[in-house]
């Protein structure tokens, strides 16, 4: 959450357009008052010169605001004051306009700042609320999904070692097990958390042209184990032109989302992997035969920490941000339906990618 | 299995271990000792490169994250004199740290944490390669999966049946196959293959790959041998 960029108080650079930009207004103002000033008394034409402070300051440095303030007044003098194009005064009693629009412009200047000043003050806080509240719910989530195997671990461990005689070989494996499993699942999700917290924090992609078949393929040679045997069919067109993408994150993707359809559908149901190039677009498509996305969670999916059908299957939500986060930085979209005849779909796509400068990164990173 | 537990005239492998953090020390010593290899043990770098030296091991399983010195400085160093198999422990997700020590003279590198068994799959891998090495003799034909390779005669058969390869394609496999079992980096496929002026040209090692793989696998986009170990090379598995 970054509070706004906003010119404020202090701040020693101020850019030097925001001063030419004032004296554009000023010209501005002064070409409309030199037009009218036949028509309107002076003190008419001081309100011109007016608008053009409040504008000024409501966009714009307070230092720069204060220079409209005094340009305005010598503009005003010098062209909308007899003696016209000279900063003589013909009646002293304009000395009495002048000293007035000064006073107000340099108040309405400070006030317009003042004003703005608080308005950043109090959007920085509100962020740093909205901050606040999504750092506890990270937190919440968090601590739980990490007790809970933390839990078991210790639990199973302890148990092992003050009572190793006592247990038959079968309760022995099975708390073995238990260890084993459940640290990989913390790893997993620290992994994760630690993938979300990178993605949020801006990604760098070290895109490079990669055939889409030997990143599917690598990525379900990753979780070959959770497949076991079980259909998984890939149909990628072997014309399909190379995408310009960040191997090792688009990966991740695919990881992700077949573990997901692995998870939630059963096992004997197949897993497809559809690939199509529309309008120099790669259109990819993770299709299964679990039950579906429940009504209304098709969008909420992607969020954080959210998780779906979350009482049978175990996890931490983090799976399917990771992937939009990744097909973001991609330049692409990804979305969920449910399947008409059951099961989900994922669909993503992402630009081919055709610029020159996308040429690969990827041996850059070698060196 | 392990090779060495076949023969009982073999001599017991020995393994350094370089590793900083005691608890993975000790379970790294309980698993291999259990599959019969014979342990020493470094905490640090200097230490570390001291024992290749003077006790010789037949391989060196190496954690890049050392207290003393930079994990590529202890390949680098040991590779001055010494061939022996270097496999790397290192985080996952430091692709950039595992290429280093792949093109440093590493021999392979297993991701912390660790799936259950990798590491010993990894050692007997590299093992296995540096007898091959050793004897210097290489077999004439090599056969995994349904398929077989005739390294004299250049033929490559699947499922019994000729399948033409390009001069390229077969240098490629030839390299993968002289590697077998170990990740080989983009860039020493493509120094190896097409020269080192090419090593900027990593889309033309992918094609290759990709039509190699058409010949080779039952399906392309779920391969069994031609692995893509995506951000550090490829891997060609002989045994599944």
């Amino acid at each position: 959450m970054k509070s706004q960029d906003k010119p404020l108080e202090d701040k020693p650079a101020v850019p030097w357009w925001q001063y030419g930009a004032a004296l554009i207004v000023v010209a501005v103002c002064t070409f409309i008052a030199v037009s009218l000033r036949s028509y309107l008394a002076a003190a008419n034409l001081v309100m011109i010169y007016l608008i053009g402070v409040v504008g000024v300051s409501a966009k714009f440095h307070r230092r720069v605001a204060l220079f409209t303030s005094v340009l305005s007044v010598a503009a005003f003098d010098f062209f909308c004051v007899p003696h016209y194009f000279s900063f003589a005064v013909a009646d002293s009693e304009y000395l009495i306009t002048l000293a007035v629009m000064l006073a107000v412009a340099l108040l309405i200047s400070g006030m317009t700042s003042r004003i703005r000043l608080q308005e950043a003050v109090a959007a920085e806080r509100e962020a740093r609320v909205e901050t606040e509240t999504m750092r506890t719910s990270l937190l919440s989530a968090v601590s739980h999904d990490i007790r809970t195997p933390l839990t078991s671990i210790s639990g199973a461990a302890a148990t092992l070692r003050s009572h190793w005689d006592r247990l038959d070989k079968n309760t022995r494996d099975e708390l073995l097990g238990s260890v084993t499993d459940e640290s990989e699942r913390l790893s997993r999700l620290l992994n994760n958390l630690l993938e979300v917290t990178r993605l949020e924090s801006g990604v760098h992609l070290h895109k490079g042209w990669f055939p889409l078949e030997e990143i599917v393929g690598a990525a379900l040679h990753r979780v070959e184990r959770q497949i076991a045997g079980r259909p998984v069919l890939a149909n990628i067109p072997a014309d399909l032109p190379m995408v310009a993408i960040d191997d090792v994150l688009m990966e991740q993707v695919f990881i992700n989302l077949v573990e997901n359809a692995l998870k939630y559908a059963p096992e004997s149901t197949p897993i497809e992997i559809l690939a199509r190039n529309q309008n120099s677009i790669v259109e990819v498509e993770v299709l299964d035969r679990g039950p579906g996305f429940a009504p209304g969670h098709e969008s909420r999916v992607f969020d954080k920490f959210f998780r779906g059908r979350s009482d049978k299957i175990r996890g931490a939500g983090l799976g399917l941000a990771i992937c939009r986060a990744i097909i973001e930085a991609h330049g692409g979209s990804i979305r969920a339906e449910n399947r008409t005849d059951g099961g989900a779909i994922i669909h993503f796509d992402i630009p081919l990618g055709d610029s020159p400068s996308e040429l690969d990164s990827a041996t850059r990173r070698q060196s | 299995m392990s090779d060495h537990r076949k023969n009982p005239l073999a001599k017991r492998p020995e393994i350094l271990l370089i590793e900083d953090d005691p608890q993975i020390r000790r379970f790294v010593k309980a698993m291999l000792t259990a599959e019969d290899y014979r342990l020493h043990e470094a905490a640090a770098g200097e230490d570390g490169i001291a024992q290749a030296a003077a006790r010789n091991p037949d391989l060196v399983l190496l954690d890049l994250g050392l207290p003393d010195v930079d994990g590529i400085d202890v390949i680098r160093e040991i590779r001055q004199w010494s061939q022996i198999p270097i496999v790397v422990l290192s985080a996952r997700g430091q692709e950039r740290d595992k290429i280093k020590a792949l093109d440093a003279g590493a021999d392979d590198y297993v991701s912390k944490p660790f799936a259950p068994g990798e590491v010993s799959a990894r050692i007997r891998a590299s093992l296995r390669r540096a007898a091959v090495l050793d004897k210097n003799d290489a077999a004439e034909t090599v056969n995994f999966g349904n398929i077989s390779v005739n390294l004299a005669a250049r033929r490559v058969l699947v499922g019994g049946s000729e399948v033409h390869v390009t001069p390229n394609e077969y240098k490629l496999l030839q390299v993968l196959l002289r590697h077998a079992g170990k990740v080989v980096t983009q860039r020493q496929l493509l120094k190896l293959v097409w020269g080192p002026e090419h090593l900027e040209e990593p889309q033309y090692l992918r094609v290759f790959m990709g039509q190699l793989r058409r010949k080779l696998e039952a399906d392309p986009a779920h391969p069994k041998h031609l692995i893509t170990e995506p951000g550090i090379g490829y891997r060609l598995l002989t045994e599944c």
